[in-house]
């Protein structure tokens, strides 16, 4: 399957870029190329900015009811393209298409919250705040916001912002992944479809230089991103420094603490779910596990039988449980760690480099890696890894699992798996990350609820998705009244 | 074919609806015209049913193998040019071994909205198998 050179999308057109400079997208579970990507132009930034602008005017002024209405002809393309897209997003990224499946499901999932804007919108009132004097506070849209998207999560990561941008009346930019373009450059078909007019959404490809021109484009009053914690610090300060909103999500090394009253038949698969699930790729994703006391031996045993079991492969295979990672240079990355692991002393204990995938020479695969003996100060204990690598680090007891998950500098996630109230209310209280699961190997906000992490795992304050989407995306303004 | 996941299980749930639907369709003569059109419907709806929890059941993927489903174990010999009264075995053979294929997966699939669908499934295979016997009796 062939996508051909993707094409921007800007005030409603279709685009050919002129760029000269191309990038190959591959399928990653056979290396082969299935599309090319441009990097944009500055000037092809602007002419998207600037047809932002010129429809946001009207744009805003259309109806909350009426811009709800267009979220709904959306959510109806996409349910009934879903399978198109889900397979689309397997060929550009590896992973499974139950995991593709679940990933479009969670971006249908924010289009039907955002469809909600004519409440969700809504201000409030005071009469009489002095004699005769009312005050009300409303929300309006404040112009022109882009989307710097991640690999990982092509498709869904736009839509924890997008449908609420437009929703409220913004108008809106993606800047997709130039590793994995191919979805959005499919939903913006649909998009199309959806009759926005033209200008309120634009699809520009590229990397850093597109991304840079955005940044600094005084048109642009916010952006929202995913990805690593450089990148991410990176956009937020320029951002910030060119007077723009900005909400960066960054990396992650996630903890599982598994104290010895845990369920272990039902924790095992929980881990391994979190672990080596999108092959290790998500923000989301355990990468440590701290085994507490008595946890430790019927943990590790268990957790390496059943991590050796997981059948590796092609995604688009429906009996394949976890697919290849993203891109060559992610699989080298991780290989590296995996080495650095060997050197720094840790016990290999399930050696995913050994997998072989037969009739798929040319993928990118890594099989499920286990590492024991990890101890705290590691580098494989404290960078960001992404892909599926788990290490297991035994701690004596709660507080020095607590110690542990404090002393790494990212603060995304953490969960606890224990069958006592006591330390799960504990847990929730002191840790010190974005997303807590108490028995849930993987603690992602339904598109209702806030999503971001803490300390180096995100830099803003208004976190994506639910009600801080909304806010992110209006001004308050309020007027007080007195009538002579 | 080991249905070790979700997907696959789903995929393999689809399919058996789809060969009742292509079945009924080619078996529809006679006296059994009229029940297996409606048994036919029936599907469709099946089919939208399992479609819809394809797709929204996959919030929480189990990566842990789904262990002892396997494809081999549910076929059945469908021959829609037999005689009436081999249909009216046939469709009965049909539905136990759907009806089997549910109640195997559901007690295994580890996902409780997708568990209660298959079990109410598995439910209704044995009211179609009770209106394929009803069709025999009206006509005796």
């Amino acid at each position: 399957m062939s996508y051909g050179t993707l094409k921007n999308y800007i005030g409603g057109e279709w685009l050919a870029s002129p760029s000269k400079e191309l990038l190959d997208v591959h399928n990653p579970a056979t290396g082969q190329v299935i599309a090319q990507v441009p990097l944009s132009t500055v000037q092809e930034v602007n002419g998207a900015v600037a047809a932002a602008k010129v429809a946001f005017q009207e744009w805003r002024e259309t109806p909350p009811m009426v811009r709800a209405r267009h979220m709904f002809r959306l959510k109806a393309l996409l349910e009934e393209h879903f399978e198109d897209l889900a397979r689309t997003i397997v060929q550009e990224h590896g992973k499974i298409i139950d995991e593709a499946r679940g990933e479009v499901r969670r971006a249908i999932e924010n289009v039907e919250v955002a469809a909600g804007v004519p409440s969700l919108m809504m201000g409030y009132n005071a009469e009489d705040i002095a004699a005769g004097i009312d005050e009300t506070a409303i929300l309006q849209p404040v112009g022109v916001f882009c989307c710097i998207a991640p690999f990982n999560f092509p498709a869904m990561v736009p839509f924890w912002f997008m449908p609420y941008a437009i929703a409220c009346g913004n108008t809106y930019i993606v800047k997709p992944s130039e590793v994995c373009p191919v979805s959005q450059n499919r939903l913006f078909a649909l998009l199309d479809e959806a009759d926005l007019p033209p200008g309120v959404v634009n699809l520009v490809n590229g990397a850093k230089g597109t991304v840079d021109a955005l940044l600094t484009h005084p048109d642009v009053a916010g952006v929202s991103f995913v990805g690593s914690t450089p990148v991410a610090r990176y956009i937020y300060a320029t951002a910030t420094a060119h007077g723009k909103r900005a909400q960066c999500q960054a990396g992650a090394k996630n903890c599982l603490v598994v104290m010895p009253d845990a369920v272990l038949e039902r924790t095992i698969p929980n881990i391994l779910t979190s672990a080596f699930g999108t092959a290790g790729q998500r923000c989301l994703a355990g990468s440590l596990v701290l085994a507490v006391g008595g946890a430790y031996e019927p943990l590790r045993k268990q957790l390496v039988e059943a991590a050796s079991r997981i059948k590796v492969g092609d995604g688009l295979d429906e009996t394949v449980q976890m697919g290849p990672v993203a891109s060559r240079r992610a699989l080298e990355r991780i290989l590296g760690y995996v080495e650095q692991g060997l050197r720094e002393g840790a016990e290999l204990v399930l050696d995913g480099r050994e997998v072989r995938v037969e009739g798929y020479a040319g993928g990118y695969f890594i099989g499920p890696t286990i590492f024991d003996r990890v101890r705290p100060e590691m580098i494989i204990a404290r960078e960001e890894i992404f892909g599926p690598v788990l290490g297991i680090i035994a701690v004596a007891d709660f507080d020095e699992a607590v110690a542990v998950i404090e002393s790494i500098p990212y603060g995304n996630a953490a969960s606890l798996f224990t069958t006592s109230g006591k330390w799960a209310r504990e847990f929730g209280y002191r840790v010190h990350c974005g997303n807590i699961g108490i028995n849930i190997g993987i603690a992602a906000p339904i598109a209702t609820f806030p999503f971001a992490g803490m300390r180096s795992s995100f830099f803003g304050d208004l976190h994506g998705q639910g009600r801080d989407a909304i806010q992110f995306f209006t001004d308050r303004k309020v007027v007080i009244t007195r009538w002579f | 074919m080991e249905l070790g996941t979700f997907g696959a299980i789903l995929r393999f749930a689809i399919q058996l609806e789809e060969l009742a639907v292509a079945f009924y369709e080619a078996a529809a003569r006679g006296r059994l015209e009229e029940p297996f059109r409606m048994l036919r419907q029936g599907c469709g709806r099946r089919l939208q049913r399992l479609e819809r929890a394809r797709r929204e059941g996959v919030a929480e993927m189990i990566l842990e193998s789904i262990r002892g489903l396997d494809s081999n174990d549910y076929g059945v010999a469908l021959d829609p040019k037999a005689d009436e009264a081999a249909l009216q075995r046939q469709a009965v053979a049909l539905e136990e071994m759907m009806g089997r294929f549910y109640r195997d997966a559901a007690a295994k699939m580890p996902i409780p909205e997708i568990s209660r669908l298959f079990r109410q499934l598995a439910e209704e295979n044995e009211k179609r198998k009770a209106e394929i016997a009803k069709a025999d009796d009206s006509n005796r």
